[in-house]
């Protein structure tokens, strides 16, 4: 469609590459369908095509953002089901990630939503302040129902009841291919994971070593992505930063085949760490972590899954990050049936459990909605566990769901050698 | 009476008229008309037939039999089946296809490939005021403008006098079968019709009637047998009829002819199908057949009989052969839609009044 | 775009109206700030745009009703809204309008399929609707590209048609009836869950009424059951006018395929870009779908597989499972998005007797390239209803208007060819001020006759429809 931009707002890089999105978008509207907002808000404004045209209005004016215009971006959850159905391939995520930063650049926010955020973008990539913060949770639940705001107790509930020992797994070491190395890999441990579910990790290392893979675990952080989706964007590329170097290292030293990511949050994140830095000095090594970067469901799908004796009855949750945000959308499903399990899927897959990063922190209302929408539908599937590959949608799942929710990885490496999973108890 | 010879003549007239006319077709249907008779039957011919795109153009006053040779010798047909009042009226004369499309005409194929409303795609008319008007067009698919096209089906020369019409044709099939199961009693064969109108088996024709209930496929040969053979699976059995046989039955039925010569009245009552059978409960013993799965009741009842109660209770419509006297649901909102329509199109009340209300 | 000047005195009550709306609707309902009225500024069609007084969202018909009779008293223009995907614009706002938005009525009511029919609010898509009755195996054959999207309220103001409308039928043909709420306030229903209307048939002329005559919250519309099983398939040729000669050929057969769908290269191009589902890059594709048994299937398939070969065909390929017919359906689907790949366009929707197909493609070739524009090709062949997309580049001072200029050139060769000007898009304002193209001034006395009757006042979509000129005295009294 039609932009308004003058040649001096079209110099800088970043509104050049927001008027090429929007030149794109044609404005029919099919986004608006499978968007999760607006199916349950049905205003424009809370639909992508809505959402992109706040945007538009205000980066053409160069405006300082009012009010409503961050209400309905801040009610994005980023989970770029626009993207899988945008005929017109118009890029939302980097359009949306735009005008994040440039809100959070120029929009004061009330001090609560400043205090929140603040303490999310200072805790959540940090996993020891946030297993911290995870005990002092704990410490508050009781209190919860007495605590003013409604995403402070979203955060005490959304705490897990029990929080695992530090994993040894996550220190920097090298994991040695069970018989001949096929592959040299890399695992990005991430920052949550390590606080909350060690477990994951573990499995993906002893799957990847068995398929043949050498696993790599370097010095590393958070990819940045928490703090890019608030639109922190100088922290969030000081955070990715760090893991560019380390991995860039070790993939110019003894070599990497792949950067394996087991949160497909992060994964979309890294996968997109070319366009993040592009035209700064880290750019070519940005580029070729992105390159390298694959969901752990690629890596064993590369090495080869063999049939495995699985059995359950699987409902495979697909995260956003993964069927919209790279794009993969029949791989785990495959892998699992392989893996000998039966699989289902739910009514709506397309449609976001509303976990989305820190969104179910700070729009526990909306989240709440969505939760309940897809633990509706996955228990109409009357399935004995839920599979899916993604940290966060775990968490959120598993707070309304009546059977367990592990990660798909874990339940490969159960169904071909390795040990059930802990959450589905003693067999 | 008034017969125009072309469009300009039949405008003046009305425009002139200072005295209601009584506008008719054959006049084989039967009409609520009073006042002068204005006959169409001089606006005759088949003004475009391109087989090729399926269309048909034709004066209105042209012959319903004429307009069905021409295009049986291209081998097409009008799909919505229009039936013939003769039968059961004692009508005279002969149908044109100005009165069926001004009674928006239906016979049994209704279900599967609309009424006659459905199959026009433009027209030409006369309204009240003596005012000429073309809408629509020679084209399957059109939203230019309002519908006028559909506004006028069915009107009964109460809103304008139609001169000319496209319609939408169809190809003849290959082939058709008939499968007739026998003894149901009335709720059983509308439950036997759902299944059977609910099944991919594209049935053309659901009616029940003289106590056979009758299911027609039509198609492509091997198409046909292969359906029809399903179909009597998935209703546990039946009698075939092959293609003039099956032919044969569906015209009596669509005819309406065993009610021919009927004391009383005849109605033609339209409701959910599955509610077909409660309009015959409301008057036990009364004959009765039922088409369109059940959603079309042909319903023979003493004179004076309300039909109307029933009709307002289930939902639906009813027309009452001989006059076209329409009762329907829908409250005095669309009453004074209706009229003020009525007074839209014709304020000074020169054309037929308005078959309801 | 011309616009009536908004009426000044409607704009200075704005305050108090949106207030009272407020007070029918609740303060989330109704929006009015800047920001908010702007993502509301047009649908589809975005080289139209104006943003509204404010936007409503009521819940309930009785809602509406009290909006529309709050907007009656005030004076107020309302333009009702489906989900806003048309592409003749006919949700373009005006500044002194309240867009009444259905979104927010999505709920059904009730599915019969002893009855075959369903009973919902119009705010649900189109799409959402056979999804509703899959499980029963039926579904609601209309099928607008934009299916997925558009709402059912849109359909029927707009009498929607769809790829598959060659053997079904387009939405009027698929309406039983309405709950409809007029310009007065007052709800009526026409029609219900049985066939046509007895008398008058109010039903025929509300449907493609483009919102002006009612604003429809409810209906029932006839689902079918679901054919055994369809399949289409791809037929190549090495121009426009040879594929257009074969759809003919196909028509003229007596071969009724639900579908007959043509993209030329551009088309082609753009859409597999999006879908991957294995067009043949040629000059002219046919896509023709068949269903019913699989013997049926097959019989029709050799008939038009010999008919296309007298055609000399470049490629002819049959689908070999549902997921590529998935695929190349949602290639086609999706070809006016996928040419937002390209650059901006104008869509047209003109229309055209199927024989008149090889000469009416050979002359928008012609038209296209003295106006130095180019032109994409997609549309329903078997019914002639052309969808020419004049590619244009909308940043570019006069380019719109080349290309507006040549999109009325386009849709006159429709009208001279026996045609019309818009098969299932509807006339909005895009198309408005060529009305007079199809129309004499008797022809459209008549249909404003019509609104006369329903929206006295003309308040509903006012400037829809009829050129400014036709209806200016109306909209004055």
């Amino acid at each position: 469609m039609q932009t308004n931009f003058t040649p001096a707002q079209l110099a800088d890089p970043a509104t050049a590459r927001a008027n090429a999105i929007l030149r794109s978008c044609v404005h029919c509207g099919f986004c608006t369908a499978t968007c999760p907002t607006y199916q349950l808000l049905q205003d424009e404004r809370d639909g992508p095509r809505g959402r992109i045209y706040l945007i538009k209005d205000m980066l053409e004016h160069e405006r300082v953002p009012d009010a409503e215009t961050v209400t309905h971006v801040d009610r994005c959850l980023s989970c770029l089901a626009c993207m899988t159905t945008c005929p017109s391939g118009v890029h939302y995520m980097h359009l949306v990630d735009h005008a994040r930063a440039y809100i959070e650049a120029r929009y004061r926010r009330p001090w609560r939503d400043r205090m929140l955020r603040g303490l999310l973008a200072r805790v959540l990539p940090y996993p020891t302040r946030f297993r911290l913060a995870l005990l002092a949770a704990k410490v508050a639940r009781p209190f919860a129902r007495l605590v003013p705001d409604a995403r402070l107790r979203a955060m005490i509930a959304m705490a897990p009841r029990a929080i695992p020992p530090v994993s040894r797994n996550d220190d920097p070491q090298v994991f040695a291919a069970a018989g001949a190395r096929r592959m040299r890999v890399a695992l990005m441990t991430g920052c949550a994971q390590r606080a909350i579910d060690t477990g994951i990790n573990d499995a993906a290392i002893r799957l990847l070593t068995r398929l043949g893979a050498e696993v790599v675990v370097v010095d590393q952080g958070c990819c940045g992505a928490l703090s890019h989706h608030m639109g922190r964007a100088e922290e969030a590329r000081r955070l990715a930063a760090r893991n560019i170097l380390a991995f860039a290292a070790e993939a110019e030293g003894r070599g990497l085949d792949a950067v394996v990511i087991t949160t497909s949050g992060c994964g979309t994140a890294v996968k997109d760490y070319g366009h993040i830095f592009a035209g700064t000095p880290l750019a070519d090594r940005a580029a070729r972590v992105a390159g390298l970067a694959r969901d752990v469901t690629e890596v064993i799908e590369a090495l080869g899954l063999p049939e495995g004796a699985g059995g359950l009855c699987v409902a495979y949750h697909a995260a956003c990050s993964l069927q919209h945000g790279q794009g993969i959308r029949t791989l785990p499903k495959d892998l699992l049936h392989r893996a000998g399990y039966r699989v289902s899927e739910p009514a709506d897959a397309h449609l976001c459990c509303g976990s989305a990063g820190t969104y179910n922190l700070l729009q526990p209302e909306i989240s709440g909605q969505l939760r309940a929408r897809k633990v509706a539908t996955l228990a109409a599937t009357e399935a004995e566990v839920i599979a899916a590959g993604n940290l966060g949608c775990m968490m959120q799942i598993a707070q309304g769901a009546n059977v367990p929710v592990v990660h798909t990885v874990e339940l490969l490496d159960w169904a071909t050698g390795g040990p059930r999973p802990a959450r589905l108890g003693p067999g | 009476m008034l017969e125009p010879g072309g469009e300009a003549e039949l405008a003046a007239m009305i425009a002139d008229a200072r005295a209601p006319l009584a506008i008719c077709g054959g006049g084989t249907r039967g009409a609520l008309a009073r006042g002068e008779v204005l006959s169409t039957a001089r606006l005759r011919g088949v003004v475009l037939h391109e087989p090729g795109a399926l269309t048909l153009v034709v004066r209105a006053g042209t012959p319903l039999s004429e307009v069905e040779a021409v295009l049986a010798r291209a081998g097409q047909r009008l799909g919505f089946e229009p039936w013939d009042a003769r039968a059961v009226l004692g009508t005279r004369g002969e149908p044109t296809i100005g009165g069926v499309a001004a009674a928006n005409v239906a016979g049994p194929r209704r279900v599967q490939a609309g009424a006659a409303r459905d199959a026009m795609i433009g027209l030409r008319f006369v309204d009240g005021t003596g005012m000429v008007v073309a809408n629509g067009g020679r084209v399957m698919k059109n939203v230019t403008g309002y519908d006028l096209v559909r506004l006028m089906a069915g009107s009964r020369g109460a809103l304008g006098v139609i001169t000319e019409i496209a319609f939408r044709l169809q190809a003849v099939p290959e082939t058709e079968a008939t499968l007739v199961l026998a003894g149901l009693s009335d709720r059983e064969a509308v439950a036997r019709m759902a299944r059977a109108l609910g099944s991919p088996h594209d049935v053309s024709g659901a009616a029940h009637a003289g106590g056979e209930t009758l299911l027609r496929i039509e198609g492509m040969e091997a198409s046909v047998a292969y359906r029809a053979e399903a179909l009597r699976k998935l209703l546990g059995g039946g009698e075939m009829l092959g293609p003039s046989e099956s032919a044969a039955r569906w015209r009596e039925l669509r005819d309406g002819a065993e009610f021919a010569g009927a004391e009383g009245e005849v109605w033609r009552v339209s409701v959910r199908p599955s509610a077909g059978p409660e309009v015959a409960a409301a008057w036990p013993g009364a004959r009765v057949a039922y088409d369109w799965g059940g959603g079309l009741v042909w319903l023979n009842v003493p004179a004076g009989a309300d039909v109307g109660a029933v009709v307002m209770r289930l939902g639906g419509h009813a027309t009452r052969l001989g006059d076209g006297r329409v009762l329907r649901s829908g409250g005095e909102g669309v009453a004074a839609l209706v009229r003020g329509l009525k007074a839209a199109f014709d304020p000074r009340g020169i054309l037929n009044p308005l078959a309801e209300g | 775009m011309q616009m009536p000047e908004p009426r000044a005195r409607v704009i200075a009550r704005k305050a108090a109206i949106v207030a009272a709306l407020r007070d029918i609707l609740g303060a989330e309902a109704v929006i009015d700030d800047p920001a908010g009225t702007r993502a509301d500024e047009c649908d589809a069609l975005t080289a139209y745009r104006c943003p509204p007084l404010c936007v409503v969202l009521p819940a309930t018909t009785e809602e509406v009703a009290a909006v529309m009779r709050l907007c009656r008293a005030e004076g107020v223009p309302v333009v009702p809204r489906g989900a806003g995907t048309s592409l003749a614009g006919g949700a373009l706002p005006t500044a002194d309008g309240v867009i009444l938005s259905v979104a927010r009525m999505t709920r059904i009511m009730g599915v019969d399929t002893a009855d075959r029919v369903i009973h919902l609010e119009t705010g649900r898509t189109n799409l959402s609707v056979s999804a509703a009755v899959e499980g029963e195996g039926f579904f609601y054959a209309p099928d607008p590209s934009s299916q997925l999207a558009c709402a059912i309220a849109g359909n029927i103001a707009m009498n929607s048609g769809g790829a598959h409308c060659l053997k079904y039928g387009v939405t009027t043909n698929n309406l039983l009836g309405v709950r409809m709420v007029t310009m007065a306030g007052e709800i009526v229903t026409i029609g219900g869950p049985w066939l046509d209307a007895g008398g008058i048939d109010l039903l025929g002329v509300i449907c493609g009424s483009e919102g002006q005559l009612g604003v429809v919250t409810e209906a029932w519309l006839r689902i079918l059951p679901r054919p055994e099983g369809a399949r289409p398939i791809l037929l190549g040729f090495g121009s426009n006018a040879v594929a257009g000669a074969c759809v003919a050929d196909i028509i003229e057969a007596g071969l009724v395929p639900v579908a007959i769908e043509f993209m030329d290269r551009p088309c082609i191009r753009a859409c597999e870009a999006f879908a991957g589902a294995g067009y043949p890059d040629c000059e002219a594709l046919l896509i023709v779908e068949v269903e019913g048994s699989p013997a049926e299937i097959e019989a029709q398939m050799a008939r038009i597989t010999a008919i296309a070969a007298r055609h000399d065909p470049v490629a002819v390929r049959q689908a070999r499972d549902a997921a590529e017919a998935g695929r190349i359906w949602l290639g086609r689907k999706s070809a006016f998005g996928a040419m937002g790949q390209i650059n901006d366009y104008l869509c047209l929707d003109g229309t055209i007797p199927v024989s008149a197909l090889p000469e009416v493609l050979a002359r928008i070739a012609e038209m296209t390239a003295a106006a130095g524009l180019a032109v994409a090709n997609v549309f329903h062949a078997g019914d002639g209803n052309l969808h020419p997309l004049i590619l244009y580049d909308a940043n570019a001072p006069g380019e719109l208007e080349k290309a507006e200029r040549l999109g009325a050139d386009i849709l006159r060769l429709c009208v001279a060819a026996g045609g019309c000007l818009t098969g299932e898009h509807g006339v909005g304002v895009e198309k408005r001020d060529l009305m007079g193209v199809q129309f004499s001034a008797a022809d459209l006395e008549a249909q404003m006759r019509v609104k006369d009757v329903f929206d006295p006042d003309w308040l509903l979509n006012p400037a829809k429809v009829f050129p400014l000129a036709a209806s200016a005295a109306r909209r004055a009294a």
